[in-house]
């Protein structure tokens, strides 16, 4: 009870200042504002799922999903807002993509809530969209009229598939997690697999970008303009945090004790390292906060000095959506470990069976499969109206494969050979991964035709 | 032990017909097109970017192993046909057992199925020979206000019910492989005939080369013919639209005439002319500068799509369900009772509530029946 009169006390707050910001501004219902208030709703959503599986309280999920409810509204204004501004649906850059993806997503939760009965699944959705969120934040918001190619009735229709198809995956995963919990995996399997997930983040972060001299190194992020700041043709310009890299190494040495003291726990064989394992989780997390605050911080107040030779520019606020994900990714599976370490004995009764749950996995990945089917075919036949081949291998072309071909497998694995039960979860939880990385990854880290999302 | 051709022929075709060889296969496939993302390719890259991307020694590792172009490599075409064979091999081993069951479905239950089916209810009946034929005629009403089509099964010594929803079920999965397989042979032939170039051409000029990446031209069998082209821009300068008036010319007459703009392009005897760019050279005026594509497969791939739809659309959502209905007398006790019997091939769960479903609908024609028999008896076991 007290969870969900903190939670209504900080959702009220943050409205009334994000209100105050607003009335200043004089403009109460912009875009940013609604996807503020998307954004706090579906923060609060996510606190009082997580409550749920905590305390179990039925009036939890209740607030829970009026919060949901609230943030899809707030979210169904903020895409109807873009579609009015730009007078195209919202579809054609990376920011418009997540903001109807963010909606999508919210609206399958509720329907798996109402539907399948599954009352805990905004645990892991709400998140998700969380970061959906925070990462828009830091794309291009500006409204573009539409480029040539992307003048296409093609446009909406894959892009629509392709959201709902992203959508369709994100809950399979949501499903496959509940059914991990649900089966009594063991707390232990979970702590190593989640602080070693953690740790993987933060030790890619450290050796990618720790600079000279202890500082963080990054793409440098033109604040107004928010796009990567190229200093030559594919050559992203690097800009340092001063000291920033210190912390999180620091960071890095704090994330890893849980798995250490896993580790001891296993060689000694001696169950107090366990405990102290599961303590460690509460400080990596306070750790992990910290240093996700500062660096928003920091790279907020700009200052950082670029490390080129010419070293003319500078101080432009530095973050990159990569980073950012990692850094939440991080918070949210330590989060979800703590979920299952203080899961109540009677967390089973609140959540279907396992055989249901994973039947509704396969469910939803039977539905997410034909969708990603036609996205890819749909995709394949603009570009052949387009540029005069149906296929050229382009990256986001391959991992849309690569997708399809894992699930493909999948299914093959679950109908032919007879996975079931936690195979199964594992295997839509990597799917997931390759979504994910199909979405985002391409999009940033591998150079295509495929730009503009 | 003896290991001749025809056991040695019959271990390889096990192997290759598996699961497990698709299986990894396609894992395989994965992970060099995963390889092919991340390394640069040449056919998109230029040879300066590759040089300063990668030092002479990798690169020249990269290059003799295929690294650098994997998506034409013969491993990687050898492993795409791998997939294929093993597909068509998974295909014949197993579709002539599911022929048999989709071309002469089971229907009448023996005994021996009747003990093991799931789900299945028995009701009783009044004893006597009149309500064997009656409580069919119930039943069938039943299956009728279900949407079945029942069929009734007259043998020797027997009668029965036989109904089904969705046979073509069966056989999707069939459907979904071949649709792959057609795709397949339509990429091959586009492979291997078709091709792509640029042409450039002024206003007013016209022109049957084509100019290959390769620097190689080749000749189309008519005249294209360029009549104006042009470009708007948004306020910001961002191109809004680029388009070119194009003409065919066969043997001097203007055959076919099309204004063509970025997604839609102008289809001549197998040819397609996009629009790729726009620009203006100081003395001639303005250019367009257009993308020529041949290909003689594509319309196998789309019908490949086409089909993997419809088969992927069978197979999530198409369910083969049966129905049995038998009138059976225990040997024993010579008791008559309605035996009611249903099976499908997936979503069991949600078969079952309609399988229930069934069952009491069935009951409820069967009721006045009973109530008005002979002796008053109203008796339904289950």
């Amino acid at each position: 009870m007290t969870l969900i009169v903190l939670v209504g006390l900080a959702i009220a707050f943050l409205l009334y200042i994000a209100f105050l910001n607003g009335s200043r501004n004089g403009s109460l219902w912009s875009e940013t504002n609604l996807l503020f208030a998307t954004l706090i709703f579906y923060a609060g959503a996510g606190a009082l799922y997580l409550g749920f599986g905590v305390t179990g309280a039925e009036s939890c999920v209740k607030f829970a999903s009026l919060a949901t409810w609230l943030g899809l509204i707030a979210n169904t204004a903020a895409v109807a807002h873009r579609w009015y501004d730009a007078g195209h649906p919202p579809f054609s850059n990376v920011y418009e993509m997540l903001l109807s993806f963010v909606w999508a997503l919210a609206v399958l939760t509720l329907i798996a809530e109402k539907k399948y009965g599954v009352k805990v699944i905004g645990t892991i959705t709400m998140p998700v969209a969380i970061v959906g969120v925070v990462l828009m934040q830091l794309l291009r918001t500006s409204v573009h009229p539409l480029i040539p190619l992307l003048q296409s009735t093609w446009l909406d229709v894959h892009v629509t598939l392709a959201i709902l198809a992203y959508a369709a995956c994100t809950l399979s995963f949501a499903f496959a997690m509940m059914f991990l919990i649900q089966d009594n995996v063991k707390t232990e399997t979970f702590l190593a697999i989640s602080s070693a997930s953690t740790l993987a983040i933060y030790a890619s972060i450290v050796l990618i970008c720790f600079g000279r001299w202890g500082g963080l190194s990054l793409a440098a992020w033109s604040k107004d303009r928010k796009v990567e700041v190229f200093f030559f043709q594919g050559l992203r310009l690097p800009v340092t945090i001063r000291e920033m890299g210190w912390l999180i190494t620091a960071a890095l040495l704090v994330v890893a004790l849980p798995l250490a003291c896993y580790g001891l726990a296993r060689w000694r064989n001696n169950l107090s390292f366990l405990t102290l394992a599961n303590r460690s989780v509460f400080v990596s997390i306070l750790m992990q906060g910290l240093t996700l605050a500062v660096l928003l911080l920091s790279a907020h107040a700009g200052g950082s000095t670029a490390d080129n030779s010419a070293g003319s520019s500078s101080a432009t606020a530095a973050a990159s959506p990569f980073l950012l994900t990692g850094l939440l990714a991080g918070i949210f599976i330590s989060l979800l470990y703590l979920l299952l370490l203080l899961r109540r004995p009677d967390l089973e009764r609140l959540l279907p069976t396992t055989d249901k749950l994973d039947r509704i996995t396969y469910r939803t990945i039977s539905l997410a499969f034909p969708l990603l089917t036609v996205t890819i075919a749909t995709g394949a036949y603009w570009a052949n109206q387009t540029w005069g081949s149906y296929w050229s291998w382009d990256p986001k072309e391959t991992w849309a494969a690569i997708t399809w071909l894992v699930y493909a497998l999948y299914l093959h694995m679950r109908i032919t050979v007879g996975w079931r039960g936690r195979r199964a979860a594992y295997f839509a939880i990597a799917g997931f991964a390759v979504v994910i990385f199909t979405f985002f990854g391409v999009t940033y880290l591998l150079r295509g035709l495929h730009a503009f999302a | 032990m003896s290991l001749g051709p025809r056991s040695i022929f019959r271990k390889t075709w096990r192997t290759v017909a598996s699961v497990e060889a698709g299986v990894v296969l396609l894992i395989l496939v994965v992970i060099l097109s995963a390889v092919g993302t991340i390394v640069l390719q040449r056919p998109v890259t230029s040879a300066d970017e590759m040089q300063s991307a990668y030092s002479p020694q990798v690169l020249r590792i990269l290059d003799a192993v295929g690294l650098t172009d994997v998506f034409h490599s013969w491993w990687f075409l050898g492993l795409l046909f791998l997939v294929s064979l093993c597909i068509v091999a998974a295909s014949i081993d197993r579709l002539p057992h599911r022929w048999r069951y989709f071309s002469s479905p089971y229907r009448y239950p023996d005994e021996g199925f009747r003990r093991a089916n799931r789900p299945q209810k028995s009701l009783a009946l009044v004893n006597a020979k009149a309500f064997e034929e009656s409580s069919l005629v119930a039943a069938e009403r039943a299956l009728q206000s279900k949407g079945y089509n029942p069929e009734r099964v007259v043998r020797q010594d027997h009668i029965g019910i036989f109904a089904e929803h969705h046979r073509i079920s069966e056989l999707a999965v069939y459907i979904v492989h071949s649709s792959l397989l057609l795709i397949f042979f339509g990429a091959i032939v586009d492979g291997l005939w078709g091709w792509r170039g640029t042409m450039n051409l002024n206003e007013g000029q016209s022109s049957n080369v084509v100019a290959m990446r390769d620097g190689e031209t080749r000749t189309l069998p008519f005249y294209l013919r360029c009549d104006a082209a042009g470009e708007e821009n948004y306020k910001d300068g961002t191109p809004k639209r680029m388009w070119s008036k194009l003409a065919v010319v066969k043997a001097g007459q203007d055959v076919q005439k099309k204004e063509i703009v970025v997604n839609d392009p102008l289809l001549s005897s197998g040819f397609r002319f996009y629009q790729s760019s726009y620009g203006t050279n100081g003395t001639l005026g303005h250019f367009t500068e257009l993308e020529v594509s041949h290909e003689p497969g594509q319309w196998v791939v789309w019908s490949g799509v086409v089909l993997m739809g419809i088969g992927l659309a069978f197979v999530f959502y198409l369910v083969h369900m049966r129905i049995w209905v038998v009138p059976v007398r225990d040997p024993k006790t010579g008791k008559l009772s309605l035996w009611i019997g249903g099976s499908a091939n997936r979503n069991r769960d949600g078969f079952e509530k309609r399988f229930n479903d069934l069952v009491a609908s069935i009951e409820n024609e069967l009721k006045p029946l009973t109530c008005s028999a002979p002796d008053g008896a109203t008796r339904f076991g289950r």
